[in-house]
């Protein structure tokens, strides 16, 4: 059994008018379980070249539906330096392949996910922006 | 006026070499190097429904706003789960302990973030969960 610790903080010394910190740590288990998981894709990087999600080329993987027993945790990074080169995450499983959420440069998400369904890239402004992505998780 | 937001992911023996990973991004208004500037604050709930409760409703016309929603499930229980659902679809599964932060894109008033506690009885107890909202422009976001 291996030990992943996951840990966020959030500050700020002026959004508010007292100093914000926010914080948690999380070790990640296999299911419902004290267990470790012992999977990892390992961290990727991959440049973002397709500008729809329809289109057959040049969207990123990120994760392959069921490819992990849930739940699987998902890391992505816009890795873009300039505002507004933005990456669309969406659903490639669901009808209609509903957009996610959006990442503006720099802007990195992290989400323990269902497992499920299939996340892949695209970026809609044709800035060829690379994606940093990992999951962690469990083998089927 | 900055608000950062630092991921580490850490690990001795998931992999044949240590794996230590760990991104900070500074919360911005959209398309912009301009600061986030508003937030809701950390609130805690204490979920108990099996079925989906609005945590945060949308405005469409938020639609180009930036907004990072940060949820974590305070459970002590590992088997307890809140899903978290957007526009219907299950966006995060959290078990106890478990947190996400995501960017929070209102493409229209159907984008609201609602979540259940799905395996929650009267004998598990209430599920606390805590969240929080960092974002541009109060007018057009509203804390459910």
């Amino acid at each position: 059994m291996a030990t992943t610790i996951a840990s966020i903080n959030i500050t700020s010394t002026d959004l508010l008018s007292d100093s914000l910190s926010l914080s948690a740590i999380a070790t990640l288990t296999q299911t419902g379980t004290n267990t470790g998981i012992t999977m990892t894709t390992g961290l990727a990087k991959a440049k973002v070249t397709s500008t729809a999600k329809g289109t057959a080329s040049g969207q990123v993987t990120l994760y392959t539906a069921d490819d992990y027993a849930a739940i699987a945790y998902l890391f992505v990074k816009n890795l873009a330096t300039t505002a507004g080169h933005k990456i669309y995450i969406y659903d490639d499983t669901t009808s209609g392949d509903p957009i996610q959420f959006q990442l503006d440069a720099g802007d990195f998400a992290f989400i323990p996910m269902h497992g499920d369904k299939t996340y892949k890239a695209y970026s809609p402004g044709g800035n060829d922006p690379h994606v940093e992505f990992m999951v962690l998780g469990q083998d089927q | 006026m900055a608000t950062t937001a630092t991921l580490t992911l850490a690990s001795a023996d998931i992999a044949g070499d240590p794996v230590s990973v760990s991104k900070t991004a500074t919360l911005t208004k959209a398309g912009s190097t301009n600061d986030l500037d508003q937030s809701i604050g950390l609130n805690r709930v204490h979920l108990r429904s099996t079925t989906q409760k609005t945590l945060l409703a949308a405005n469409a016309e938020g639609d180009n706003l930036a907004a990072k929603v940060y949820i974590v499930n305070k459970s002590d229980d590992a088997s307890l789960y809140i899903t978290v659902a957007i526009n219907a679809q299950t966006t995060g599964k959290l078990y106890g302990g478990d947190f996400m932060l995501i960017p929070w894109s209102q493409t229209d008033t159907s984008a609201s973030i609602k979540v259940a506690a799905t395996n929650w009885t009267s004998s598990t107890g209430d599920i606390p969960v805590e969240y929080a909202l960092f974002h541009e422009d109060t007018d057009f976001l509203t804390n459910a």
